[in-house]
């Protein structure tokens, strides 16, 4: 194996790595170990809608710094999200967030009318201007988060798949009735290798392949404030419906 | 009430008109052509595309939801496939390249000169530093400019293609990214008044937009200048 193949190897298993810790850190055992209440499902289903907004104006900055082929990569992972494979009957991220709400008796309107959560705003302005840094950096802020939510690398599975069963344990909604986890769950299996592709061409430096960690750790870390934003929302609330 | 959105289109027509009579307009659709300053100019043009492309991606990430997803729409001709070419943009401007004996490797290792660098960055300040709606029309002014339905005489693409026909005896049709451009950019600058209809309520919006549109055009008439002084020094 060259230099250069060991290297990326190397990076991957530390991008795979820091994503599976991430589930060990304190707001992550704190959002996970919530029961949700219907109420606090609703808010949950809100925010994450928002948080849905914020990866779009992510990934927009991204493709804007990114070089041509890359710029091209983005564009196709975000018809899945901006836009849906009309095709095969599948509508955009934002109105499955939506429609998911439905099942947790949210109507459009609750969406329009329910104000960013304050510390989540705060999140959303760090990660834009993570995305507004040099490209390396600036994809993996946005590519790591699609790897933390990969039920192929996070052991115990991805954050969709463990909220997903949470809904089900304290609600009674199976995963099939939530139909943005359902997706989350199976496309960013798919999503995850966007990283991976870019760094076989682009990471083929030791400072291109930290400039990567760089943005990934930064992400994290605001991806860990921001869950411990949600779980403080969730804890607030009443703990029975 | 005022016709805010239909007042700001009329302005937007006659600034995109008077680019033209801008002396560094001027200067540059009257530079003669070789083949030399035709290859220069296809190269950069092929650089000037890859900024087109940066600057709509940043204008995306600042863009409200709907507004997204029609900048998305666009960037499928420029990015990914335009049905009328059969190819991106990009690919197009270098297989236009092959009509005047340019190779792809003429377009990868061309260099950006110096005072169109200094245009490229300011076009990128606009799209990454300026409210969204000034971004926007920063970015769809350079494809109104390129509406030969509003602008007399022809937008830019078409009368550099009639340049190329008329001082190198290359037809239009044959200057593949120059014609499709000709189609493409009246399309999309057309799409625009929805998105000034939905989203231009107060003046403020309006003032917001035509920023945008004054930059733009400042930053296009320095482009033009740079290209035209750098073609005339090409013997």
């Amino acid at each position: 194996m060259g230099a250069t193949a060991n290297g990326i190897e190397v990076l991957w298993q530390e991008l795979v790595r820091m994503c599976n810790e991430q589930f060990q850190s304190a707001p992550f055992q704190r959002l996970l170990g919530i029961k949700f209440t219907k109420e606090r499902a609703q808010h949950y289903s809100i925010q994450m809608a928002y948080y849905v907004q914020n990866r779009r104006d992510g990934w927009g900055y991204v493709q804007g710094s990114a070089p041509l082929d890359i710029k091209q990569l983005i564009w196709h992972h975000e018809e899945d999200e901006l836009i849906g494979q009309k095709a095969q009957g599948k509508v955009d991220h934002m109105t499955l967030a939506i429609k998911e709400g439905e099942v947790f008796g949210l109507t459009a309107q609750a969406f329009e009318r329910t104000p960013r959560l304050e510390g989540g705003e705060v999140c959303f302005s760090a990660w834009v201007r993570l995305a507004q840094r040099p490209w390396l950096e600036a994809i993996a802020g946005s590519a790591i988060l699609e790897m933390r939510n990969s039920s192929e690398l996070i052991q115990g599975g991805s954050l969709s798949r463990r909220i997903a069963a949470m809904l089900e344990r304290d609600l009674g909604i199976p995963m099939k009735k939530q139909i943005n986890n359902a997706e989350h769950v199976v496309m960013d299996i798919e999503h995850a290798h966007l990283l991976m592709q870019v760094a076989r061409k682009y990471a083929t430096t030791e400072p291109a392949r930290q400039a990567i960690l760089r943005g990934a750790r930064e992400s994290l870390m605001i991806d860990r404030v921001y869950r411990g934003h949600l779980a403080d929302m969730m804890t607030a609330l009443p703990d029975r419906d | 009430m005022m016709d805010l959105v239909g007042d700001l289109l009329k302005t937007l027509d006659q600034m995109v008109n008077d680019q033209f009579e801008s002396i560094e307009f001027k200067n540059f659709l009257g530079v003669p052509l070789t083949l030399e300053r035709g290859r220069f100019y296809v190269v950069q043009n092929a650089l000037y595309t890859s900024n087109r492309r940066d600057c709509w991606g940043y204008v995306q990430g600042a863009a409200p939801l709907p507004v997204k997803r029609v900048i998305w729409e666009h960037e499928s001709d420029e990015l990914v496939n335009d049905p009328r070419a059969g190819m991106d943009h990009y690919t197009l401007t270098v297989k236009q390249g092959e009509v005047i004996g340019l190779k792809p490797e003429d377009f990868e290792k061309a260099e950006v000169p110096a005072m169109v660098r200094a245009c490229f960055y300011a076009w990128h300040h606009v799209a990454l530093r300026s409210h969204w709606l000034t971004a926007y029309t920063a970015s769809h002014m350079l494809e109104r400019r390129n509406n030969g339905k509003i602008v007399k005489g022809g937008g830019m693409s078409y009368r550099v293609g009639k340049k190329f026909e008329n001082e190198l005896g290359i037809s239009l049709k044959r200057m593949i990214s120059l014609d499709v451009h000709v189609v493409a950019d009246t399309e999309h600058s057309e799409n625009i008044s929805e998105i000034f209809e939905r989203y231009i309520k107060t003046p403020e919006d309006r003032d917001l937009a035509l920023q945008g549109a004054r930059d733009s055009m400042a930053i296009d008439r320095a482009y033009r200048g740079a290209l035209g002084y750098y073609m005339a020094q090409i013997n």
